[in-house]
């Protein structure tokens, strides 16, 4: 679908959404010539889906470092005047293929630790309609009949849920579960400074 | 044109996410959602990473039924020694490498890593801390249970230090040590040249262990340097945020010149290029130069300068020659 295949998307689930608090953290740190954080990682992802194949890399949390570093420096060259010559093209090299993991297993179960926890952290209407859809893996609608909803209330808790996740996720999992107005204030002031 | 947040265009994926997975989309809602994933190149990226997390959170069914969030704690069952898992991470992939005009290499807990002229090199530690290796550089990386060492063999780095109080982060440059918790800084090593530490966040300290003098304290935004002359004092001073910029345009690949001599100019090229920029006229030499250059290519410099000092650049083997 566009360019969205879900074969990447269980990769980059695997392989690079763990590396997201490292490569914030990284990003942080870097001049991102006014882009923020988020920005960068959105653009990242996007050539991360772009990119032909993945199958040579077996270091996905450097890729993904590599990767996002481009997207930034792209952006920095974008508002520099050059005045010589032009800048290459970025080109990846291929690496080689993926090595077998034999730890995969405790990785699966720390996955699943991890997934438990943050399922346990969503905010109550949207914690136990995702515990409905995703762990007892009922339908949308199944599920808006078991607690009296709207089909599309339920969507929207899903939504939010992934959101939700996502911010987890991007913060190593100390991203607050219920984003108050305080919590918007401190974002506010973040974005300010 | 108004760009919307990052923020806003998470949201909208999240929504395009549930929507998806509730069922396929009709006709003109694909339309529509393949209008917004194009709108913006950070669309595609948001919605990926959200169908990321989608299909990540299906295996939430390997919960199985007796799963009750409410009850879940981190220390339940499922919970496994934070120890272990950091032990099996260590046990994982050895040093990959990668390609960006430079390369990346990971790494566990020793190795060495190096780059040719020309080249930069991202290396990615495991304790989070960043290395990026300019031009013809070389680190060996030391790391123990009591400290993170790295030294710089020849060359010149920069730190991004995850920070870790308990392990020290020392930078070693011959007889100069450069010592943080957790900060940003460039440390620079070249033949007949001072040690040269570039603090671009937080503090970091610079002393000789060979020699009994306390170490010098250098905060963001100073520079310092250790003399060659073993003895010869550490010297810190403050730089301004515009050459400090400067002294970092390596890592896109340039190099910035802001009043240097075009003598001066030529020696830095040459770090990056074997392609020799030779002035045969002394005066010319000492004209001063100021731009954003392409670090690896002294020869388009040569051309682009030439026009501007009114001299001519002449295309030899391995070098180019300045006349006027």
């Amino acid at each position: 679908m566009s360019g969205v295949s879900d074969e990447r998307a269980i990769w980059l689930g695997r392989q690079v959404l763990p590396h997201e608090p490292a490569l914030r953290a990284w990003l942080k740190r870097r001049n991102l010539g006014g882009l923020e954080i988020d920005d960068v990682i959105q653009e990242t992802y996007t050539r991360l889906f772009q990119a032909e194949s993945v199958a040579h890399i077996h270091d996905a949390r450097n890729y993904a470092f590599q990767v996002a570093g481009s997207v930034v420096i792209d952006h920095l060259r974008r508002m520099k005047v050059v005045p010589i010559a032009s800048v290459p093209g970025l080109d990846y090299l291929e690496v080689g293929s993926e090595e077998p993991s034999p730890e995969r297993q405790v990785i699966d179960r720390d996955e699943l630790t991890r997934l438990a926890e943050m399922i346990a952290r969503l905010p109550g209407k949207i914690r136990d309609v995702f515990t409905l859809r995703r762990v007892y893996g009922l339908s949308q609608r199944e599920v808006a009949g078991r607690l009296g909803l709207a089909e599309s209330t339920v969507e929207k808790h899903m939504a939010r849920g992934f959101l939700i996740m996502a911010e987890f996720y991007g913060h190593g999992g100390n991203a607050p579960a219920r984003p108050s107005r305080s919590d918007k204030q401190a974002n506010q002031t973040k974005m300010e400074r | 044109m108004v760009l919307r947040t990052a923020h806003q265009i998470d949201a909208e994926a999240a929504q395009w996410a549930a929507r998806m997975d509730r069922a396929a989309l009709e006709p003109e809602q694909e339309e529509q959602f393949h209008a917004w994933l194009n709108a913006d190149a950070r669309c595609m990226g948001a919605y990926g990473r959200m169908r990321a997390i989608v299909l990540t959170s299906e295996r939430a069914r390997a919960l199985g039924p007796d799963f009750d969030p409410t009850a879940f704690t981190t220390d339940s069952a499922l919970a496994i020694p934070r120890r272990r898992l950091l032990q099996w991470g260590g046990a994982i992939a050895a040093a990959a490498v990668i390609g960006i005009g430079g390369t990346w290499q990971a790494l566990r807990v020793r190795g060495r890593f190096s780059t040719g002229k020309g080249e930069t090199k991202v290396v990615a530690l495991k304790d989070g801390s960043v290395v990026t290796l300019n031009t013809a550089s070389e680190i060996q990386v030391n790391y123990s249970d009591a400290s993170r060492g790295v030294e710089l063999v020849q060359g010149e780095a920069l730190f991004d230090v995850a920070k870790n109080n308990t392990r020290p982060f020392v930078v070693s440059a011959g007889d100069t040590n450069v010592r943080a918790v957790g900060t940003s800084f460039t440390v620079r090593r070249l033949e007949a040249a001072p040690v040269q530490v570039l603090v671009r966040e937080g503090v970091v300290e610079v002393f000789k262990p060979a020699i009994n003098a306390p170490p010098v304290r250098v905060w963001a935004n100073s520079i310092a340097e250790a003399p060659l002359d073993q003895d010869a004092a550490i010297a810190a001073r403050p730089v301004a945020p515009t050459q400090l910029h400067r002294q970092m345009a390596w890592q896109t690949g340039q190099i910035a010149f802001e009043g240097e001599s075009l003598a001066q100019a030529a020696a830095e090229f040459a770090r990056y290029s074997d392609t020799k920029i030779v002035i045969d006229d002394p005066v010319l030499a000492k004209e001063e130069i100021a731009g954003l250059f392409k670090a690896t290519d002294p020869v388009g410099f040569a051309q682009t300068i030439a026009i501007s000092l009114n001299a001519r650049a002449s295309i030899g083997e391995g070098e180019v020659r300045l006349t006027r």
